[in-house]
């Protein structure tokens, strides 16, 4: 036979079987078009360049290999819909005398056909979304769009091409083999004969409920960020766990009750809408399931993205209350020698003038800092601690004398606290300074430390000593009375640590006149404080220098990188929901048809069809919806706790960005809901 | 006592495209009387089933009128249609049109539901039935468990749970083996002596001949019709063998 002859045989095909069909085609041109996005923008030097996100490419890279996943399931499932539906096509050209060998060159001038059309259409939509995002992307970066630029590479375009005609072959492979298993009579037959009430699997049904109560309750219950980050994976697989088990036999369980209760049951409202629920349930679970699980995903990446990024200058202020820290040390052999404040506070100073910005102030710290494990009210070092410990356990000590307490006070503007504390040797002042589990609760009497008993003679509620060391773990302030009591505390713990022991640390944190200025000058300015040190300190020496406009703008490289992997990823896991959500309602609306017509001739009126039609919808429909928001509340706390590790802790601005894009959400899938129930009830009429 | 009145029915069907037009009856009167068990019989193509859709209010005539107790049906506002399909009419289909996601008992149960009638009511008359239809023991199973025999007793139990006044049954035993078909038609006559009215569309001989009167529809008119009297069921299966050879070879109406 000819090829115009498939190739007729098939367009017609196609066009025939346009309801089916044309969703696949968007899809596959949608997902092929966010992958393109994905790996152009990782390789795309002059954006990364203009840029400098560093993130940028790496994140890029990684979003482009979980959309390609997505895509081969999203196209795997499409295609075992499509093939369900059209095999008693084929099964009718066997028995009209075409051959199998036949009916596979059918299948694969069809598949040949959508592949090319989608994979064309997938790169056009590439191309042209491809410049949108790289201005989103500039933007997000606060980065000015490079005028014109372009990136076009034909090795992408490739490569995106390939790997899709490839999934798509794949596909087609799967569909010749089924075909050539099956025979002739089973391509004909009817898809739901002989098909059975669900039975509640009660193995199921119970580790269901376990794990997904074993996932909210370490959600609900986890204590400190560390703990968070190391539970949240098993909390999530937990949870999906649940998920599925839960909507494979819960649901039914929960309708068969409704079924026992004979008044319930035999009611004219209830009675077609429960038992259509009960096999349409069976059939639906897992593509429920998943539909709930990708828009929890959705939920919580957008949310969290949207909120780090909003809260970018909120969290770089509160961890940056100066702009600029230096310390430094130098190694002399095996013995450390500290730089003095005056050195530092010079050539900071210079380094200053010389570039024409002016110091309002310089704050110099000596301190102590050194980690704990906490036990009632004691701080102990790993080697007194006995037994087992969890990372909620873990504190940080910042150690200041009196003095330097003193001198640092005069300078800030305001505090409630006592100026003169006056503390013995016995005596201290405390501070919660960063609290997360609150162990030593909110006023000890007293805090043994190191074996020795101090009272806690004040509490104060602001500690001058500024912390930017993360919010991973609660972080106390402790004023001691003297060199002498630091000392103590020092030589205990450098007994007990070792090698690991903290050392002294000078740290001068300096404030500048005209912030804003700073973000032009700053990293001339601090070249040269580097090179100065260098130059005065020559041989080893460690230092660290931290501003506050790099973090700034590193934390907004990262946030925006989230950001932007967050919308795109959201966007995707949205429209396989709306695919799945789009081929679940046609593939009920043909199983449905027939029912629903013998319900009307056996009397029951067109209003009443419509209603059970409707109620049968809106509960399989919002059942997903409505896991998915549960699933986010009870990730709250864990995702609060998370964010705290990346610095965010503007909890409000965390809940109003999860309740607008749950807002958002909704709306976007009430609106699918309502476009493919129509489709449904054309069907189904 | 008449309980159904049909007069000069038609109906026309018009292809979508406009073009040809077929007639399927072209002017059907007849009368039923209460307790009647009617059969009615014709080649295919004659126009039964759409008779029997115009009948039971699925489908509406060109022209002409249809009473069923007195009532005409066009006067029945739409959307009261339903209701009162399901409680005077009941109607044994073809292909049984049994719900795949309902037991034999919800789906007997199910007009009785639809009318809102109480759990105990209801169990009542499903235990009646059921038990007069021999299939009490096979409620808890689906469709696809039963044979078809079963399957069409479940439907002819749904059919008359109800009480309707006229039961109608298009070609109740075309998909049925000669036993099954025996057993339908035994229950058929069981219901007709309870005195319920029954009108059958049917293909075979057999089964017209358990039929009080029998109707033969030719070219969408009611050619002839055939008096049980006191005639046995195979008297009757001989004169209604007799009038079809003779329908066939063309003879005009006696
Ligand atoms: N929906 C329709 N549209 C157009 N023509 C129709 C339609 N339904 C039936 N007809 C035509 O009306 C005529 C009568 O059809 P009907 O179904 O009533 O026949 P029947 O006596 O039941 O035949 P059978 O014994 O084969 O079931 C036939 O010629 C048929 O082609
Ligand atoms: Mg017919």
């Amino acid at each position: 036979m000819k090829h115009g002859f498939y190739f007729k045989i098939a367009s017609q095909n196609i066009r025939n079987n346009m309801r089916l069909y044309f969703p696949r085609i968007l899809t596959e041109a949608g997902l092929l078009g966010c992958f393109y996005i994905m790996i152009t923008l990782s390789l795309d030097q002059r954006l990364s360049k203009a840029l400098g996100g560093a993130y940028l490419s790496a994140f890029m890279g990684f979003g482009a290999v979980v959309i390609g996943l997505l895509s081969l399931i999203l196209i795997l499932y499409v295609n075992s819909f499509l093939m369900k539906r059209r095999r008693s096509d084929y099964g009718l050209y066997n028995v009209l005398g075409l051959e199998k060998r036949h009916i596979i060159r059918v299948l694969f001038t069809e598949s040949l056909i959508t592949s090319l059309v989608s994979v064309l259409a997938g790169l056009l939509f590439g191309m042209l979304f491809y410049k949108a995002s790289s201005l989103l992307i500039c933007r997000l970066f606060h980065a000015d769009a490079v005028a014109g630029f372009y990136y076009l590479s034909a090795p992408t375009l490739a490569i995106a091409a390939v790997i899709f005609i490839g999934m798509d072959f794949f596909a087609f492979a799967v569909n010749s083999v089924s075909i050539m298993r099956l025979k002739p009579v089973e391509m004909l037959s009817d898809r739901h004969a002989g098909e059975r009430e669900p039975k509640i699997k009660w193995f199921v049904l119970i580790a269901g409920v376990l794990s997904l109560g074993a996932g909210y309750a370490i959600a609900l219950t986890v204590r400190s960020p560390l703990s968070a980050l190391l539970l949240f994976f098993a909390a999530v697989i937990l949870v999906i766990i649940g998920t599925y088990c839960l909507f494979v036999t819960g649901t039914t369980f929960i309708l068969k009750c409704l079924k026992k209760n004979k008044r319930f049951y035999y009611d004219r409202r209830h009675m077609p809408a429960v038992s259509g629920l009960l096999f349409r349930m069976k059939q639906n679970a897992v593509g429920l399931a998943s539909i709930a699980i990708l828009a929890t995903g959705v939920l919580v990446m957008i949310s969290t993205t949207v909120s780090l990024y909003s809260g970018v200058q909120d969290t770089v202020e509160a961890n940056y209350p100066q702009q600029l820290y230096l310390s430094a040390y130098q190694k002399d052999g095996g013995e450390i020698r500290q730089i003095s404040f005056d050195e530092l506070n010079r050539i900071v100073m210079e380094a200053s003038e010389d570039n024409g910005v002016e110091i309002r102030s310089i704050e110099n710290t000596r301190m102590l800092i050194v980690h704990y494990l906490t036990r009632g009210n004691a701080l102990l070092t790993k080697q007194e601690f006995e037994g087992s410990w969890s990372p909620d356990e873990l504190t940080s000590a910042i150690y200041i004398t009196e003095d330097t307490y003193q001198q640092l006070r005069g300078q800030t503007y305001y505090s409630f606290d006592e100026q003169n504390l006056d503390l013995n040797g016995d005596e201290i002042a405390f501070c919660r300074i960063m609290s997360t589990v609150h162990d030593l609760g909110d006023a000890p009497k007293t805090l043994t430390i190191g074996g020795k008993e101090y009272r806690v003679k004040h509490l104060l509620s602001y500690f001058p000593v500024s912390s930017n060391y993360g919010n991973v773990v609660d972080v106390v302030g402790i004023v001691v009375a003297d060199e002498t009591v630091l000392n103590g505390i020092y030589l205990a713990q450098k007994e007990a640590y070792g090698e690991n022991a903290s050392e002294y640390a000078t740290r001068i944190a300096v404030t500048f006149a005209d912030e804003e200025a700073m973000k032009a000058a700053g990293t001339d300015l601090e070249h040269d404080i580097v090179n100065r040190l260098k130059i005065a300190f020559p041989g080893e020496l460690s230092y660290t220098l931290d501003t506050k406009w790099e973090s700034l703008h590193n934390t907004l490289d990262m946030y925006s990188t989230f950001l932007f992997l967050g919308i795109l990823l959201g966007f995707v896991c949205l429209f396989s929901t709306i695919l799945i959500i789009y081929y679940k309602q046609i593939s009920e609306g043909y199983e449905d048809r027939e029912r629903f017509q013998i319900m009307e001739k056996i009397g029951m009126e067109a209003r009443e069809v419509r209603q059970t039609i409707s109620s049968q919808l809106v509960l399989t429909f919002f059942l997903p919806l409505i896991t998915a928001a549960v699933h986010t509340v009870f990730a709250f706390p864990i995702l609060l706790k998370l964010l705290k590790i990346l610095m965010l802790s503007n909890t409000m601005l965390f809940i109003s960005c999860t309740l607008i894009t749950l807002a958002v959400f909704a709306a976007v899938y009430t609106l699918v809901y309502l476009l493919t129930a129509r489709t449904y009830y054309k069907i189904v009429h | 006592m008449e309980i159904l009145k049909v007069t000069d029915l038609k109906k026309t069907y018009t292809s979508r495209m406009g073009g040809a037009q077929v007639q399927a009856l072209k002017g059907v009167t007849f009368t039923v009387d209460s307790g009647e068990y009617v059969a009615i019989m014709g080649e295919s193509g004659s126009g039964k089933t759409t008779l029997l859709n115009i009948l039971a209010a699925l489908d509406e005539p060109t022209s002409g009128s249809v009473e069923l107790d007195g009532k005409r049906l066009d006067t029945v506002k739409e959307n009261e249609l339903a209701a009162f399909r399901r409680n005077n009419l009941g109607f044994v289909f073809q292909e049984f049109n049994l719900l795949d996601t309902f037991t034999l008992r919800d789906n007997i149960l199910l007009p009785l539901v639809l009318g809102q009638m109480s759990v105990r009511e209801m169990e009542g008359r499903l235990q009646e039935v059921t038990s007069m239809l021999g299939i009490k023991d096979l409620l808890n199973k689906y469709p696809y468990e039963v044979s078809g025999g079963q399957k069409q007793r479940a439907a002819a139990a749904r059919a008359i749970i109800t009480n309707p006044r006229l039961i109608l049954a298009d070609e109740p035993t075309g998909a049925l083996d000669s036993q099954s078909s025996a057993e339908l038609l035994r229950v058929f006559s069981r219901m007709n002596e309870n005195g319920q009215t029954i009108l059958m569309v049917t293909h075979s001989v057999d089964a017209a001949s358990h039929a009080n009167r029998v109707l033969f529809i030719r070219d969408g008119v009611v050619f002839h019709q055939l008096f049980r009297g006191h005639a046995s069921n195979e008297e009757l299966y001989k004169k209604i063998s007799d009038t079809l050879t003779m329908l066939r070879t063309g003879g005009d109406r006696r």
